[in-house]
């Protein structure tokens, strides 16, 4: 089961606030919800976890990330990310190029392409609602990027700010992301122009 | 005639004696045994299409209190048992071996105290995978590049079915004069050629699949309680793999909550099952979930065709031609007679005098589920006469002559028969004019047209789908069919007790057809004893004589059969008896129902229920006592029952929602033997083709993830959605069969799912549509109409 996601975010920050923060892999990750990096294997490739709930099911994905570009000069990194569950029950790619860039309304814009594959019982079980979870999933991701970059703009050292207090992993709520998808669902009846 | 109608043979509409038991909710199902220190199994499933198993790690399941054992296929292979063959001659594998080829295949099996505990333990078994490309399209699946899906048979140029020419591929089937058909072809006025998908759906009975084995070290027998269709085939099959003797092998198929193909197989599941009882020496009990049951146990269609008629201008059918490629998933357990790889197929002339005819049919592997079955229906007929009633709609509006027209120009005559097709086969009995010129006025299709014709006028959607089938069933004569090298006989045993009541014992095996009420009636009639005072068992293997089991509609044409046979057998000896009580010889005895006397004497009489009792007293001289027959009936032919069904759509054009105003359905099944089970054959069958054709489907996506195993996505009809029925007759009795009859419980399905589509695709003829795909759900249907610009 494949899903390709195009998405564009308004950001508060200017672009080289954004950029800096973008090409920290580690904390992109964790701006993720339920994502944390586990291990740093060497500067391009890192192990990391996500964990998500939806309705009964409880997947909590380990896998390989592998960058695969960044490109300062562009504003934009490239990586691979693939893993199981580890019931061995599911198993996620995403082949994602996120970049910045000037943006029209707020200072800048993130925007991220990506191509999400799903196997095993994920792809069974929410098949209809894979678009509608994956747009929460990088709204929320949106979201937390966005306040992380406002929480490090006035600082010296953003790194530095944004690793105290510890970034919380959180699991992903089932519940609230179950309606948040309905909503999206029903909101796209009207939305499309068909 | 009092008397007659007092015994409620043959004829009568006969209340089911099995629903006091079912309405009560008193019926013995599988998982309703329970036996003394029973384990419970469950099934570790592949998540995934096609993958290598890298390792598999028990011990965390193991580790959980009341967890017996984890069985996988390295546990199997000392016994020979991880793979196991299939009806088509192919081999299966029990558990995964090495490698998963499609997904929720049967990886291991979790044996504990509990299905709870069975269930929790079956998640902490650690499968690690490392996925390999799946094949879904069966298109792609001789691709030069294509994935190899068995690596068992890499080099192998055979499974079972003859030659094969790619890793993906099974067997290449064929079937009549094709060069006698390319010349029809090449010389014809008219030729049309269409794509015509049946696509991949699950019977879904409602009891899904399952068994209690349990196996007795001390005596080393083994009894088994299983849902099964063909339990003798299964006790043949159990001896084969497991060594045990089939004197010792008891197979029990209780109640058992409909079948419809999906029952005739043996999957891996109770192969686990069984073993696992042997080696723990406690009975297991199996069974699966409705989502297991959907993904993995026997599918039935997949058939990707494209259909050719040749015709002349006048609409009389030339030729026919027809390839198709059958995805039987990833291993060949397709259900059919030995030599069939493509069942009974080649009865897809249908109603029609075509000259010259000429299908093919290869086999490919795919990695889905294996299977294959006849869903409702006799092997592979449905998907035969949905190509021929389809293609003759295609070729009517080719010609632009009347559907009725086209079929009344092309049918077999009634002086024909019977008839030889151009496939091989020997039509029996048929008499399909007169049959359709009775629905066409009950239905006034006069009046339907006019009506349709000024509907479109005004831009609304209406269609009238025809279909005038004949469906092959009853298999079926020994030197044409076998399973396993079994003969495709069917037997009844028939006990008279001395104070004249009776029990019958069969071959076959009742799934809700009412055999408990039909074959008592048989024998009520033949021997003029009460059917209210005969009992019918079926199902277990012990007691039954051997038999091939129910399915194809072969219950009356062969069980029914057999049944009349050996209560003839019965009829003649008692016959002797009373000539002996009436001191007469028996050629001057006469039969009247429920008696005998002596001709031109009607008061010199002995009923059967005073001959019952002197058979255990008082038998002419050298005349074994008891009065009991045996009979094995090796049919001689096939039986053809026919329908003409009529459906009336109408369509909202901006939804694509269909409303079926009208579904008329005439059959002639030959001679009757219960009206009313008859009815509620026809409903049911009905019920099911209106379901496929309207809905269901077993869709997958790119890297082979089942899309919709559950019932909240695959398509059952409730009172809710099913039309109304209408039903119709006609008699045209079968002249091999001993009491006339034909089978009937699948014409329903046969002829209806092509009647449906015919339906569809009609109410868009007039904008140049010949044929859409089913399912025709309302979003399938919008979709016809949008890319038509009809919704505007």
């Amino acid at each position: 089961m494949q899903v390709t996601i195009n998405k564009v975010f308004p950001l508060d920050g200017s672009v080289s606030d954004a950029w800096n923060l973008l090409e920290n892999i580690e904390q992109v990750a964790s701006c993720m919800p339920g994502a944390e990096i586990t291990e740093t294997v060497d500067e391009n490739n890192f192990k990391g976890s996500v964990k998500v709930k939806i309705g009964p099911m409880h997947v909590a994905f380990n896998g390989d990330i592998a960058v695969q570009e960044i490109n300062p000069g562009e504003h934009r990194v490239h990586l691979i990310a693939k893993g199981q569950d580890s019931k061995g029950t599911s198993s996620a790619s995403m082949d994602l190029t996120a970049s910045v860039r000037a943006g029209e309304s707020g200072a800048s814009e993130l925007t991220g392409d990506a191509d999400v594959t799903v196997n095993g019982k994920l792809a069974n079980f929410g098949g209809r609602m894979m678009t509608q979870v994956a747009d929460q999933i990088l709204g929320q991701f949106a979201d937390n990027f966005s306040s992380r970059l406002g929480a490090s703009a006035g600082s010296e050292d953003p790194a530095q700010t944004a690793s105290e207090p510890e970034p919380q992993v959180q699991e992903i709520n089932g519940l609230k992301f179950a309606w948040q998808a309905l909503i999206g669902f029903i909101k796209s009846f009207f939305t499309s122009k068909a | 005639m009092e008397r007659q109608e007092q015994l409620q043979g043959i004829g009568c509409s006969r209340k089911r004696k099995e629903d006091p038991r079912f309405i009560q909710g008193k019926g013995l199902y599988v998982d309703d045994v329970k036996l003394p220190g029973m384990l419970c199994g469950e099934v570790v499933r592949s998540p995934f299409a096609h993958a290598k198993i890298v390792s598999i790690n028990k011990e965390k399941a193991l580790a959980l209190p009341g967890v017996h054992a984890v069985i996988t296929a390295e546990d199997l292979k000392p016994l020979g048992l991880h793979w196991m063959p299939t009806l088509a001659g192919d081999t299966q594998a029990v558990l995964a071996d090495e490698k998963v080829c499609f997904q929720m295949q049967e990886v291991a099996m979790v044996i504990a105290d509990d299905r709870y505990i069975a269930a929790d333990a079956a998640e902490l078994v650690e499968v690690e995978y490392e996925q390999l490309p799946a094949l879904v399209d069966p298109h792609k699946a001789m691709d030069a590049d294509a994935p190899i899906i068995r690596e068992d048979l890499v080099g192998k140029d055979e499974a079972g079915q003859g030659k094969r020419t790619h890793n993906n591929h099974i067997f290449t089937w064929d079937v009549g004069d094709k060069d006698a058909t390319d010349r029809a072809f090449e010389s014809a006025e008219v030729t049309v050629r269409e794509d015509i998908l049946n696509p991949r759906v699950h019977p879904s009975p409602m009891e899904t699949c399952g068994c209690v084995a349990s196996f007795d070290k001390v005596n080393g027998s083994l009894t088994v309680h299983i849902t099964s269709q063909a339990p003798h085939i299964v006790r043949t099959v159990v001896t084969l793999l497991s060594g045990i003797p089939e004197s010792k092998v008891r197979i029990i198929s209780p109640d058992i909550g409909g079948g419809f193909g999906n029952k005739v197989g043996i999957y891996p599941g109770y192969v686990c099952a069984i073993v696992s009882s042997i080696v723990l020496g406690r009975p297991v009990k199996w069974i699966e979930s409705r989502i297991e049951n959907i993904s993995t146990t026997a599918f039935a269609r997949d058939y990707h065709g494209v259909g050719e008629l040749a015709a002349d201008k006048d609409g009389r059918i030339t030729a026919l031609r027809f390839h198709a490629l059958a995805d039987h998933g990833a291993f060949n357990a397709h259900a059919q007679p030995t030599k069939w790889p493509a069942g009974l197929f080649s009865i897809c002339t249908g109603s029609y005098d075509i000259p010259v005819a000429y299908a093919r049919v290869d086999g490919v592997y795919t990695n889905k589920a294996p299977g294959g079955v006849a869903y409702r229906c006799s092997f592979r007929v449905t998907e035969a006469v949905y190509l021929i009633e389809r293609m003759i709609d295609v070729l009517a509006q080719k010609l632009d002559i009347d559907k009725a027209e086209i079929r009344r120009r092309n049918f077999i005559q009634a002086d024909q028969f019977p008839y030889q097709s151009a496939l091989g086969w020997e039509y029996d009995s048929g008499n399909y004019a007169p049959a359709l010129e009775k629905v066409l006025e009950a239905c006034d299709y006069e009046g339907l047209r006019k009506e349709q014709t000024e509907k479109r006028a005004n831009g609304e959607l209406m269609g009238i789908g025809l279909c005038t089938f004949t469906e092959i069933v009853g298999a079926g004569p020994s030197k044409a069919c076998d399973v396993l090298g079994v003969g495709m006989f069917d037997s009844c045993e028939i006990r008279v007790h001395p104070t004249g009541s009776a029990i019958a014992r069969m071959g076959t095996i009742t799934q809700g057809q009412g055999h408990e009420t039909t074959y008592a009636q048989i024998i009520a009639t033949e021997l003029g004893l009460s059917s209210d005072d005969i009992q019918i068992e079926e199902g277990d293997t012990d007691t039954a004589p051997y038999g091939l089991g129910t399915y194809g509609s072969r219950s009356t044409p062969v069980g029914g059969a057999a049944t009349a046979m050996a209560a003839r057998t019965i009829r003649a000896k008692a016959q002797k008896i009373a000539a002996h009580l009436l001191e007469v010889s028996p050629e001057d005895i006469e039969w009247d129902v429920d008696r005998f006397h002596v001709k031109g004497n009607p008061d010199a009489v002995k009923t059967m229920k005073e001959v019952a009792w002197a058979a255990y007293n008082n038998v002419p001289e050298g005349m074994e006592m008891g009065l009991e027959s045996v009979n094995y009936y090796d049919p001689p032919n096939f039986t053809y029952p026919f329908g003409i069904y009529l459906c009336v759509v109408d369509i909202d054009r901006h939804t694509g929602e269909t409303s079926i105003r009208r579904f008329y359905a005439l059959d002639d099944c030959g001679n009757r033997i219960n009206p009313m089970i008859i009815e509620g054959q026809i409903h049911g069958g009905l019920n099911e083709a209106f379901a496929v054709a309207m809905g269901q489907l077993i869709s997958f996506d790119e890297e082979g993830n089942l899309q919709g195993n559950t019932l909240m996505d695959y398509f059952i009809p409730t009172f809710v959605e099913t039309p109304h029925w209408e039903t119709d007759y006609t008699v045209t009795p079968s002249p091999h069969h001993p009491l006339g009859a034909k089978g009937v419980a699948e014409s329903p399905h046969v002829g209806g799912i092509p009647c449906f589509s015919n339906a569809v695709v009609d109410a868009f003829a007039h904008k140049g549509v010949t044929h859409v795909d089913m399912p025709h759900t309302a979003f399938n249907v919008w979709k016809t109409i949008h890319e038509l610009g009809l919704d505007s």
